[in-house]
């Protein structure tokens, strides 16, 4: 028996179904409205430089935890994949956990911020914020959620100012650098970061995305748009898939003194777990974390792979260190349903609980 | 979904072209004829699109077209195995397409990226270039130019020719411009080595996912399956590849051709804007050098600004809460004042 055996005349049906999905799927895209993301209301509470912080406000028939809740994201890619759309939302989720949540959107780094260091993103911008969210609420202290590389700019904070952090929570967050299947961290050691970051000044959202996407060449650039073409009759799916083709793409410029740090002390030397990270006149000890830790990670994560995430675990002085696994991938944890339902609330569940 | 309008106008038109070409577009695909044309399902997609794309919102242009792209791919490659010159005729042996395909890989990886015969196999075969497909398309945003300009500068022959006419040590008054010069043909040749080699680089994951590809389909046949569409035989090589994509990436050897790429892309554009910067400074123009300095002291000062409002802030709060004791103090009747003040004093200075 042959294993191949495609008729031509089954290929010519084949080609017409495709090409009527796409005569579908554009008519469904040029009656689609436009592309929404960021979706649960918002306020600006404090601007420096291209940087926002909003806060979300709550439900007023939900008691809301005294203690205010800090998103820090990443710098690559946006903060809206938090928020991405109603039914997928981790900031609405939050806000039904009962957190008063606030994130910080970092905006879109231009040539004047080239020489913005890691210094002046932790110690001065994430600290400003804290300090406006602390003032505004009127507590001391604050819970901190990073996210991935946000993640480890709130270990590198809290390590630095544990005064001001009562809770800090990591998700999908890299802690060990150079775990074998890290393949992010194999790529970038051959890297001169240094000729990379004075040829560009800041380095260009697009080589990023060539990097994520070369993770897995033939499935995010190729077979994930033939899939596509299957739910284009579906507007809903259409637009969803539109809204994460949207942030796929979204990706910032990187400030090239802050990424030429960020490659060489967390990859190249993986300072988290060698230490070695100077970010002003001090040095990142994650031993100075005393305040409870939340470490949450996806078991299928290709950009941070779980070992990663967990190498966290015995690297703090917290007494109070706790892990959440989730079963999916790196953006699956924000935006599956299954992520809905289980990670807010057991975020919400553990803060409300210190 | 009969009413939706223009699609299925087109759509028995579009399928009897299909069936008309299907003889001429079969021994093309194949690559038993030359050069490698658009069948008439492709072309037809394409005046399609033509008329209707302008009405489209940009993103759903971009996201339209990468189906489209993709579509064409697994078509074309279902076509080679399809085969048939006419409905009812047997389809060709699997095992020689595969035989052929591995043999135009191997071609092409032999030849460098910018040959005729890769050229033509990019169009052919362009699943296999995905990755590189990505670098050219981020290469061109990241130039001056459209497309991956430095890949084809120096072609094979004219290379040797170039290099000898650069070898000639610079003299007189334009000697340092001559040594830049040379710098930059050797920076290119440096960067078509390093596109040569991540090139090569995927030819063998393209040749051994072909190997892969025909042990999962004996395996097939032994256990009775048949891929009978075309979509199943994409879905099969696309895990098939990436299968074998991740296998090689992991290894030392990858991160070295992919580091060497990105090193020698960003060596001939540093030394380009450094020739740039040269004739800017002759004509008295601001240089990228000069602005990346006074960049790096705008934000010293910003720095330094931003530390000082800070601690200007603190005082300003200290004072405050200072002037409102003192305030207390007036405030509260000499009676009491001793067994209030203390309590605010110390509460100041915590």
């Amino acid at each position: 028996m042959k294993p191949i055996d495609i008729r031509p005349e089954k290929l010519a049906l084949e080609m017409a179904d495709y090409s009527r999905k796409l005569g579908i799927g554009v008519e469904n895209l040029l009656h689609a409205d436009a592309v929404e993301t960021g979706v649960t209301p918002k306020q600006a509470v404090y601007r420096e430089d291209k940087l926002t912080l909003y806060r979300y406000p709550g439900a007023d028939n939900i008691r809301q935890n005294p203690v205010p809740l800090l998103i820090v994201y990443a710098l690559v890619n946006r903060p809206y994949l938090t928020d991405i759309q109603e039914d997928r939302s981790t900031v609405r989720n939050l806000l039904a956990e009962a957190q008063d949540v606030y994130l910080i959107d970092w905006g879109y780094p231009d040539g004047a911020d080239c020489c913005l260091t890691l210094d002046d993103y932790i110690n001065g911008y994430i600290d400003r914020c804290v300090d406006v969210v602390r003032k505004q609420s009127g507590q001391e202290k604050i819970n901190i959620l990073g996210i991935c590389q946000g993640g480890a700019f709130s270990l590198c904070y809290t390590s630095l100012h544990q005064e001001k952090v009562k809770n800090l929570i990591t998700m999908v967050t890299p802690v060990d650098f150079q775990t074998p299947d890290n393949l992010l961290s194999a790529w970038v050691q051959s890297i001169d970061i240094d000729l990379l970051v004075d040829t560009l000044g800041n380095v260009p959202g697009e080589l990023l995305n060539w990097t994520f996407l070369s993770l897995k060449p033939f499935s995010l650039t190729g077979q994930k748009y033939v899939n596509m073409v299957d739910l284009l009759e579906d507007e809903a799916k259409l637009k969803n898939f539109l809204r994460m083709e949207k942030w796929i793409f979204d990706s910032p410029d990187q400030a090239g003194e802050s990424f030429r740090q960020f490659i060489k002390d967390f990859f190249q030397n993986n300072g988290l777990i060698n230490g070695g990270i100077r970010l002003g006149e001090r040095l990142v000890d994650l031993k100075n974390i005393t305040c409870p830790v939340l470490n949450v990670y996806a078991e299928q994560d290709h950009l941070v792979p779980p070992d990663a995430s967990r190498a966290l675990s015995g690297l703090t002085g917290t007494t109070d260190y706790s892990e959440v696994a989730f079963p999916g991938g790196h953006i699956g944890i924000y935006v599956s349903g299954k992520a809905q339902k289980t990670i807010p609330p057991a975020i919400g569940r553990w803060l409300n609980a210190r | 979904m009969s009413d939706r309008g223009f699609w299925d106008d087109n759509l028995q038109a579009l399928q009897q072209n299909y069936w008309e070409s299907w003889s001429r577009i079969s021994r093309k695909a194949l690559g038993t004829e030359t050069p490698l044309q658009k069948n008439p399902w492709e072309m037809a997609q394409e005046h399609w699109w033509q008329a209707v794309s302008p009405a489209a919102p940009e993103i759903a242009k971009a996201f339209m077209g990468r189906m489209m792209d993709q579509g064409k791919q697994f078509f074309r490659m279902a076509e080679l195995f399809a085969g048939s010159q006419q409905p009812g005729d047997a389809a060709p042996d699997w095992t020689e397409v595969l035989d052929r395909i591995s043999a135009s890989l191997g071609a092409a990886g032999g030849e460098g990226a910018a040959s005729e015969s890769s050229e033509r196999l990019y169009k052919m075969m362009g699943f296999w270039v995905l990755p590189l497909d990505t670098w050219q398309r981020m290469a061109s945003l990241l130039s001056i130019l459209p497309g991956d300009l430095f890949r084809n500068v120096l072609q094979n022959g004219a290379e040797s020719a170039t290099e000898r006419l650069f070898s000639v040590p610079g003299l007189g008054y334009s000697q340092q411009e001559q040594a830049h010069l040379q710098e930059l043909m050797r920076l290119i040749r440096g960067y078509q080595r390093a596109l040569h080699e991540y090139s090569q680089f995927f030819s063998g994951i393209g040749s051994e996912s072909v190997e892969r590809l025909r042990e999962t389909f004996r395996r097939k046949a032994v256990n009775g399956e048949v891929t009978d569409s075309a979509r199943t035989l994409y879905d099969t090589w696309v895990r098939t590849c990436e299968a074998v994509y991740g296998e090689h990436v992991m290894t030392p050897d990858f991160a070295g051709v992919n580091g060497q790429l990105v090193n020698a892309a960003m060596a001939v554009k540093h030394h380009v804007g450094m020739m740039v910067d040269e004739k800017l400074g002759s004509l008295n123009l601001p240089t990228r050098r000069e602005l990346r300095t006074l960049q790096s002291r705008i934000q010293e000062n910003r720095r330094e600004n931003k530390r000082l409002r800070s601690e200007l802030e603190v005082l300003k709060e200290q004072v405050a809460n200072l002037t409102s004791v003192k305030s207390v103090r007036r405030a509260v009747p000499a009676g009491t004042r001793r067994k209030t003040v203390p309590k605010q004093k110390s509460g100041v200075e915590s």
